[in-house]
């Protein structure tokens, strides 16, 4: 157990050093560089030379990293060449907005998918399944985008239930925190309903034609029964890859929700940052997703394990 | 069996032509079942037909009597179906019918391209690195999470703004993305078959790992994948309007679905004319529960849960 | 459209209290004059807790803030000023000759900001509260520069340690927290030495990027008071009698942001004055307003307001698609056999919607045009470099005409490939020498003809082609009252919300 343990964290170390290495390249790749954003038109050579030495941006690319690298196991990300802002301040203002938006778009998805796919596989291709198959395809056709503009126009404009831009943290209360953050979590669940529901729904059916399922009934016991409690578990195993990868491309795909709702998020400061070319605030992100990442799949795979012993911990 | 204890897993046996006692319940018996190979339903059909369609307009796009898909038509700017606009015009007064046609041609390239060359890849790769397990499936499960950890946002820009934006790139893109996520849910799939006993059973009795892994893994994993990646073609879709939000998707005027649904999900489009959100998404809508209805049925028929031996 | 000369000047008694929210459209980089570029977020930051050495009025003319006085020896190649005394910045020190120096010494050392004062020679105190500034020609127009970035002033202790973070300053509010992209916060300022003022407790600033989010938070009564230059949300809120809107559509003050496409005269085909001609007579730009201007965008066919003073028939091409399908066949031969070229811009909706039908109108008379986006600091890079050949750009609101020199010059002109603020590249010795006698003269009808040459020749070179004016509009909730009545201590009114810039300081909040 313990080895297990040490072994995904030696992975761990590995996979985000590998990534680190990957940012920082293709950050430095993109053409231009943080001058443009500082000097805006008045780019001129001289003064670009000059703020590129003040930057440090004038050392070789090893040379970059390295000092990076070691600024970082001291626990000092850097801070934006931009506004000065340190990294860790925007990656500690981002974080608590994306794990919030995450639970609870995750938890709104499950707690519609589940239900509706082990009704559905009690009845393929019965009326509920249909419906449920095309309703979730129907969540699948419209664009995140698309949702979250509706979901204010309605919710918010309209009805004034609840903000329309913004993120109330914690500290302001649990009402207003739960007010701001619930329209981007519905339009954030609404692409992850129909990855669980699919993914469970077929695995269901498959689990159910097993041969332990009629054993199952054959002994009296009740249908709901043998779903939760013999169906349910082994037919998980793409539920949680499923959960896996939906969290994982919540963690940088939220870029347009947090866009039209100014929610200062992973998603929206990285591509700010990207923009802007603020190396260090994009290497201290794509770090900080990374670490997030490769956790979360972690936990998933460690589960995984947990659900069916006879799958081998690699 | 006692409460509380779960009921050990057995593996799926062997399946002769004649079915086992007790599977009536849930399966068909062989009689219908041998009848249903030769006829799917009407349905069935129906959704061939709606996909054949989309394909065939797509292709024939350029040679239809349609109309440009960037001519600008100043009097009817957002103007609902008329005569003249079988489905309306969007915000630049460009006929929407002939934007969705042309629009389906990139969309159903990137769509399934992507995720094509993502299942050809990726779900290899993953049902290899369940199935042996240990050195190989750490290696290529750790090349996953850094691909998937990884912002593709990030990757794209970077990548555009080197390689440009054409739709053969697009689609290699994406393809980039789904890749990863296509190894993960098909290595996860495959893990959950790879340690039973028939597998077992195939391999003590000599059979090579192809073979295993075509005859035995293979359609047992196939209908999860496939059922993953069909979400994914529509994910693809999709996406590419996010991108196309960020200025990243293909050159304008050129059209995709996504970027017409783009510009018409701004607020005021939105409220004056929904139709170039509406039409695309039903658009996507009409492909994924036609495509999932024709693998259902298509899965249905092939009962593939027999170990061959 | 609504532009009711009274919205935004409170009546009635000014109640003390309250916190105002303030939603802007983009985050500002820092609050140090020479170290930042301020855009219209900038500014509404800075006029919150900083202030300037001197203010432009209603009318156009200038008037010393800061400073007490500010007078000129006869030939303008000198300044006095004479600071006003006891006032203090919020860190309880002084202001005084010593630090303005500093301020300016720093701005013309700056490579940001030093192209702007460049006839400043000498800048040094001559006692506790005057200083002179010495220039190399007469520059007129210097205190319009000092009411602007340049001539804002911070503390000393902010000078030396160069913080752009955390504004010290002598405004009517204090810094208080600033979160970038989240929030900024100020609190009043208790010593403000002007007294009775500010009303309000507190100002907090939300940056909400997008203008239809925008719109919706001040619908739902998250924001008090916002500005946008989105048409259509401009429409949206202007007949909603939830809200009042004032916009700068018929200011007079200066010259209006325009929105116009901008050409690269030294890059083929471009560089072809015949291809130039054709492009400006084939956009229909009342057109492109009416269809994504809401309709209330003004067309613009030159730099100046209607109503201005500088304002003349400047000869701008007319529409017509005709003459311009044989002026682009004439150009061919000269460029292979074809017009092709690229339109760069932003994946700004507007504009979007703006290229694409620009790119059609192109097309249709001859040309083989396609459209790039790419991000904003792209763009202007681009545009700086040189590395274009055509692109959609905002730019040209000031309140006095001698602050664009630097685009029109031919002085800040430069190759393709390096660096130039004269981003068309456009070099006109008439342009030139009317931009010297704008900046020298102080004879109003000298500097009028100036201007009116300037504008004449611009629309003869083409290498703006001008589409419409930027229709900024500030709009507030009823309980915002005097938004946009800044009164200086002489008790002349400034010039108020121009170009998506505003004053908050003034305002106070009543029940509704």
């Amino acid at each position: 157990m313990l080895v297990y343990v040490a072994k995904r964290l030696a992975q761990l170390v590995v996979i985000v050093f590998v990534i680190s290495v990957l940012a920082f390249l293709l950050v430095h790749l993109l053409p231009g560089d943080p001058t443009l954003t500082i000097l805006g038109p008045n780019d001129t050579p001289q003064a670009r030379a000059q703020l590129l030495q003040q930057l440090g941006l004038n050392k070789s690319l090893l040379q970059q990293y390295w000092t990076w690298l070691t600024n970082v196991l001291h626990g000092n990300l850097g801070e934006s060449f931009i506004t000065h802002q340190t990294v860790t301040n925007a990656v500690a203002t981002a974080i608590p907005i994306d794990i919030e938006l995450i639970i609870l778009s995750q938890l709104m998805a499950l707690v519609v998918a589940i239900p509706l796919a082990l009704f559905a596989a009690l009845r393929p291709n019965g009326k509920l399944d249909r419906v449920a198959n095309s309703g979730s395809f129907a969540m699948l056709s419209i664009p995140t985008f698309v949702a979250a503009v509706i979901l204010v126009l309605v919710f918010a404009v309209e009805l004034h239930w609840v903000p329309a831009t913004g993120f109330n943290r914690l500290s302001q209360g649990l009402g207003p925190n739960l007010k701001s953050a619930v329209l981007p979590s519905v339009a954030l669940a609404l692409g992850s309903v129909v990855i669980y529901f699919r993914l469970l729904r077929t695995d269901l059916i498959a689990t159910l034609q097993e041969d332990f399922v009629t054993m199952a009934r054959s002994k009296g016991l009740s249908t709901r029964y043998i779903l939760l409690r013999h169906a349910l578990r082994p037919s998980s195993f793409s539920l949680l890859a499923g959960a896996g990868i939906s969290i994982g491309s919540l963690l940088t795909g939220t870029f347009v929700v947090e866009y039209l709702m100014q929610l200062d998020g992973l998603g929206f400061q990285l591509v700010n940052a990207i923009n802007q070319r603020d190396y260090l605030m994009v290497q201290g992100f794509a770090l900080v997703i990374a670490v997030f990442y490769v956790l979360i799949n972690f936990v998933v795979d460690f589960v995984l394990t947990l659900l069916d012993p006879r799958v081998r911990r690699a | 069996m006692p409460e509380g204890h779960p009921v050990p897993v057995l593996p799926p046996i062997e399946r002769a032509s004649v079915a086992a006692p007790g599977a009536e319940l849930i399966a068909e018996p062989a009689e219908s079942r041998a009848k249903r190979r030769t006829k799917y339903g009407v349905l069935f059909w129906v959704c061939v037909g709606i996909v054949g369609a989309m394909i065939l307009l797509a292709v024939l796009a350029s040679v239809l009597p349609i109309q440009s898909p960037t001519s600008l038509d100043y009097q009817a700017v957002n103007s609902g179906p008329s005569l003249h606009h079988l489905l309306g015009t969007d915000d630049l007064g460009r006929d929407l019918l002939s934007r969705i046609i042309y629009g389906s041609r990139v969309s159903l390239i990137i769509g399934f391209g992507s995720v094509g060359i993502g299942l050809l890849f990726g779900g290899s790769a993953g049902m290899l690195a369940a199935f042996r397990g240990r050195g190989t499936d750490g290696v290529l499960n750790a090349l996953s999470f850094v691909l998937l950890a990884f912002p593709p946002i990030l990757a794209i820009m970077v990548i555009e703004a080197f390689w440009g934006k054409t739709l053969l790139k697009l689609t290699l893109l994406f393809a980039l993305v789904a890749t990863p996520q296509l190894f993960r849910v098909v290595r996860a799939n495959t893990l959950s078959f790879a340690n039973r006993e028939f597998i077992t059973a195939a391999r003590s009795m000599g059979a090579t790992t192809n073979r295993i892994l075509f005859k035995e893994l293979l359609p047992n994993v196939l209908p999860s994948a496939v059922s993953f990646a069909l979400i994914g073609v529509a994910i693809a879709i999709v996406v590419e309007g996010s991108l196309a939000f960020l200025g990243l998707s293909i050159s304008l005027p050129t059209a995709s679905l996504g970027n017409i649904i783009n510009e018409g999900a701004q607020l005021y489009n939105l409220q004056a004319n929904p139709y170039p959100v509406l039409f695309p998404s039903l658009y996507i809508f009409l492909l994924i529960v036609s495509l999932n209805l024709i693998g259902d049925r298509l899965r249905a028929s092939y009962d593939t849960r027999e170990a061959k031996l | 459209m609504q532009s009711s000369a009274t919205a935004g000047v409170g009546t009635g008694t000014p109640k003390k209290g309250g916190t105002l929210v303030v939603g802007v459209d983009s985050e500002i980089d820092g609050f140090l004059p020479s170290q930042n570029h301020w855009d219209n977020t900038g500014y509404t930051y800075a006029y919150a807790v900083l202030e300037a050495l001197t203010a432009v009025t209603i009318d156009g003319s200038w008037r010393p803030y800061l400073a007490e006085s500010m007078t000129a020896n006869p030939d303008h190649t000198q300044w006095t000023l004479t600071m006003r005394p006891g006032i203090t910045f919020h860190d309880g020190s002084q202001l005084d000759a010593d630090v303005v120096v500093a301020n300016l010494e720093q701005v013309l050392a700056s490579a940001l900001t030093k192209q702007a004062l460049q006839p400043i020679t000498d800048v040094k105190s001559t006692g506790p509260l005057t200083l002179t500034i010495d220039t190399n020609e007469p520059f007129i127009t210097l205190p319009y520069f000092l009411a602007s970035q340049v001539g804002f002033i911070v503390a000393k202790s902010q000078l030396d340690s160069q913080n752009t973070q955390r504004p010290i300053g002598t405004g009517p509010f204090v810094y208080s927290q600033w979160v970038p992209n989240d929030h900024f916060t100020v609190t009043k300022n208790q010593r403000y030495w002007q007294s009775g003022q500010p009303y309000l407790d507190s100002i907090t600033f939300h940056p909400i990027f997008a203008d239809e989010s925008r719109e919706a938070a001040l619908r739902t009564g998250q924001l008090d008071i916002m500005a946008s230059r989105d048409p259509h949300v401009i429409k949206d809120l202007a007949h909603d009698p939830s809200f009042s809107q004032i916009n700068t559509l018929s200011g007079r003050v200066g010259e209006p942001d325009i929105d116009f496409i901008l050409l690269n005269t030294e890059a083929d085909p471009l560089s072809d004055l015949t291809v130039r001609q054709a492009l400006a007579r084939s956009i229909d730009a009342p057109t492109l307003n009416k269809l994504f201007g809401a309709g209330i965008t003004p067309a613009a066919t030159g730099l100046f307001y209607q109503g201005s003073p500088y304002y003349s028939n400047n000869g701008y091409p007319t529409y017509d698609p005709g003459e311009a399908k044989s002026l682009i066949e004439e150009a061919k031969p000269r460029h292979g056999g074809q017009i092709a070229f690229m339109l760069q811009t932003i994946p700004d909706p507007r504009l979007i919607d703006t290229t694409q039908a620009i790119q059609q109108m192109w097309n249709q008379v001859g040309c083989d045009v396609s459209i790039g986006t790419i991000q904003q600091v792209e763009l202007i890079a681009n545009s700086a470099t040189g590395h274009f050949q055509a692109l959609t750009f905002e730019l040209f609101g000031v309140s006095d005409p001698d602050l664009n020199y630097q685009w029109w010059s031919s002085t800040t002109a430069a190759p393709i490939g390096s660096i130039a603020l004269n981003f068309a590249r456009n070099r006109d010795p008439v342009i030139d020498a009317a931009l010297e006698q704008g900046r020298t003269s102080s004879d109003m009808a000298t500097r009028v003809a100036a201007y009116q040459t300037i504008d004449r020749q611009l629309a003869k070179d083409l290498p703006y082609l001008y589409l419409g004016v930027a229709p900024w509009s500030l709009t507030a909730a009823t309980n915002v009252e005097n938004y946009n009545n800044w009164i200086l201590p002489d008790g002349s009114r400034e010039q108020g919300f121009n170009a998506g810039a505003f004053n908050p300081s003034p305002i106070w909040l009543v029940e509704t």
